[in-house]
């Protein structure tokens, strides 16, 4: 919040309400979409650098020369895999 | 001048709102500095486990606005219709606002404090932790009771207000489509969301204007399949066909990808119910400008602890006030389901451990400002004969809304109208979505398949809408999400009972919630089973008699006693887990200091 220090009474009213709609209107929405995409990138990594997790797999020409992109995913990827589920989980979008 | 004042619901909704604003003021902040002792610098689970998909710190208004979102639907709105009718505009009004304030927010704002403190985990792993297998499944077995309940009450309540509003359908179906337009266009044309946005509010807007404008646009007809009946009824064609159409929309919902069609038509059809929610607060508290004065049959029932709710056979959609009145109206005074909401996406995401406080607590008092409307509109309206009616509110929000902004009482009628639809069917369809994931997660093969758990649910739930009291439903729904409260506002009680933090704001109301809903559902059964062994039917179950015989009737009634008996005894052996939990980190705690 260090940046609306410098705004006026009225801007930050202006930006707390923007974002309050935002919250309301878009935010579960953005957090579904994350997750499809989590979920559709765990296939992927699964699928090349599997073996990171002890799945076993024979690390093809292809991860190689896909290494250098997924490096930074990596350690999100292992964070979140690796992250005890629940039901419960699942209810706030 | 004070008569006339006295006479609107104003001065009653601005005492609420002060009570709500000392709750926020001064309570909150009290527990948030002397219990939790929240503190800005203690990192965060969405600092600590930074991922930027389920982890990262998020602006508290963001997460004020999604945990609002997800909080609100049709439960501020029934329970009052519902309370109101039996006990009075005042009982009601008086449980909205000391509910919230010692029970309400309290539950909210702790759950999502104890989730932060642990991980950011949601409650099944809480309760596991805390108190051990067996408590997590009765949790989960709650979740697939409120699930199905819930989405009958709602069904019942849409269908009611479509039949009871002709032309109410054509509105929702534009939104519906807009839905996937809006879906389409964002997601497929990469069309630019405000553009997009401003596309789907032209057509919601259409659609309403369109059935307002043009009457022969009003079709079908009320009770279109069942001519010379009056009002919405249970076991009519009318209500089949309607519940059939739902189905196809809830299954449509279940099994389509999320991006495709439901996430955007839940876009599209919050705005224009956050739209109605904030115009009929500002036209309930400006009551006594415009003048909309309390009905007359309202203001001649200001409360009622009629001793005639003891008799379960006179009148067995409602209850003595002790306790029904507490699970009546959960939404706006305390509902269990919160408890999941806050320990789920908003603990995770919240950026300091103060801002739980604007969140969780803000987001339940703000939704108890939605219940206060409610009230609003249900004391501007006549109170029927028997049984409260599903366009109560409608009705009454268009009377409010209509004297502020005078754009005739028909636009507003349905306008609130498809609100109450909307709100009803987008949360309908995101709970037949979490029942398929639960069912995935419960159930054995077949029946877990994504293909066939929506249908278990839609077959539940039509059977039910179709041929059940729709009040008598309502009180379980409250029962088993009053019970999730209780249970919530205990399993808080442990973990600061673990971390030998001061108990009572929690304890109290927790065994408050317990014991109060057990004694509901323990009522609810005793209803269901007094009428089985009197071989009586409920007063509103009789279209269903006339149609079906009585038969089935006692059977649904036995199903339904059966419901109860089980939700008693999960609930007493949750209480049992909870409470000798409670005092074993209790006497732990004090034999270490």
């Amino acid at each position: 919040m260090g940046e609306r220090k410098g705004l006026g009474f009225l801007s930050r009213i202006k930006d707390a309400i923007s974002e309050a709609v935002y919250g309301i209107a878009l935010h579960g929405q953005v957090a579904s979409i994350k997750r499809m995409k989590m979920y559709t990138e765990y296939l992927f990594m699964l699928m090349t650098i599997g073996d990171m997790m002890g799945i076993p797999i024979v690390p093809p020409y292809y991860t190689l020369r896909l290494l250098p992109y997924m490096v930074p995913n990596i350690k999100g990827w292992k964070l979140r895999m690796l992250r005890e589920r629940d039901v419960t989980d699942i209810i706030s979008g | 001048m004070t008569g006339v004042v006295f006479d609107t619901p104003a001065p009653y909704i601005l005492l609420g709102l002060i009570v709500y604003a000392i709750a926020y003021l001064y309570y909150s902040k009290y527990v948030d500095r002397n219990i939790w002792q929240a503190d800005p610098t203690r990192p965060t689970p969405a600092k600590l486990y930074f991922d930027g998909v389920e982890y990262f710190p998020v602006s508290r208004y963001v997460l004020y606005g999604y945990q609002f979102k997800s909080v609100a639907a049709l439960g501020p709105i029934v329970g009052p219709m519902i309370a109101v009718h039996f006990y009075g505009w005042l009982p009601a009004l008086l449980w909205l606002i000391i509910g919230n304030f010692f029970i309400g927010w309290v539950q909210d704002y702790s759950t999502m404090m104890m989730s932060v403190r642990r991980e950011g985990r949601s409650m099944g792993p809480i309760v596991y932790e805390l108190l051990g297998g067996r408590a997590r499944t009765i949790l989960l077995t709650y979740l697939v009771f409120y699930l199905i309940i819930i989405g009958a009450v709602f069904a019942w309540v849409i269908v009611s207000v479509i039949n009871g509003v002709p032309g109410s359908f054509i509105p929702v179906v534009v939104i519906l489509i807009t839905g996937y337009i809006f879906g389409h266009l964002v997601f497929r044309m990469r069309v630019d969301v405000v553009r997009a946005t401003l596309v789907a509010l032209i057509l919601v807007f259409a659609g309403i204007i369109l059935v307002t404008a043009v009457k022969d646009l009003r079709v079908p007809s009320t009770n279109f399949l069942d001519p010379g009946v009056t009002g919405t009824q249970p076991a009519s064609w009318t209500v089949l066909f309607w519940l059939l159409v739902l189905s196809v929309i809830y299954y449509l919902a279940a099994i389509t990808p999320m991006i495709r069609w439901l996430l955007p038509t839940v876009y599209v059809g919050y705005l224009p119910a956050i739209i109605a929610l904030v115009i009929v607060v500002i036209a309930a508290v400006a009551t006594f400008i415009t003048g909309v004065k309390i009905h007359e049959t309202r203001a001649a029932y200001v409360g009622g602890a009629s001793l005639e709710y003891f008799d379960p056979i006179k009148y067995p959609t409602t209850g003595p006030i002790w306790p029904m009145l507490f699970v009546t109206i959960a939404c706006g005074a305390i509902s269990g389901w919160h408890s999941l909401i806050s320990t789920g996406l908003s603990s995770r995401q919240l950026e300091y451990e103060t801002d739980a406080r604007p969140v969780g607590g803000g987001a339940m008092i703000t939704e108890g400002i939605v219940g206060l409307s409610s009230v609003a509109a249900i004391m501007v309206v006549a109170r029927g004969a028997a049984q409260p009616g599903a366009l109560d509110y409608p009705r009454g929000a268009a009377t409010l809304v209509n004297a502020l902004i005078p754009l005739g009482p028909d636009t507003w009628l349905y306008f609130y109208s498809v609100f109450v639809i909307i709100m009803g069917l987008i949360t309908s369809m995101l709970f037949v979505r979490v029942f398929r994931m639960v069912a995935a997660e419960l159930f054995p093969a077949p029946f877990n398949h994504y293909l066939v758990s929506p249908l278990i649910w839609i077959a539940i739930v039509v059977f039910l809408a179709w041929l059940g009291s729709w009040t008598n439903l309502w009180l379980y729904f409250g029962g088993t999400n009053q019970l999730l409260a209780g249970l919530a506002l205990m399993v808080v009680a442990v973990f600061l009972a673990s971390q030998r933090r001061p108990t009572w704001y929690v304890f109290w109301p927790g065994a408050f919630m317990i014991v109060t809903t057990l004694a509901a559902i323990l009522w609810e059964t005793y209803v269901y089973t007094a009428h089985l062994m009197q071989g009586q039917i409920l007063s509103v179950q009789r279209p269903v008699a006339v149609k079906f015989g009585e038969s089935l009737v006692h059977f649904t009634n036995a199903l339904s006693a059966i419901f109860g008996v089980v939700l008693f005894i999960l609930g007493l052996a949750m209480a049992y887990y909870l409470f000798t939990g409670y005092f074993r980190y209790r006497s732990q705690a004090e034999k270490a200091s």
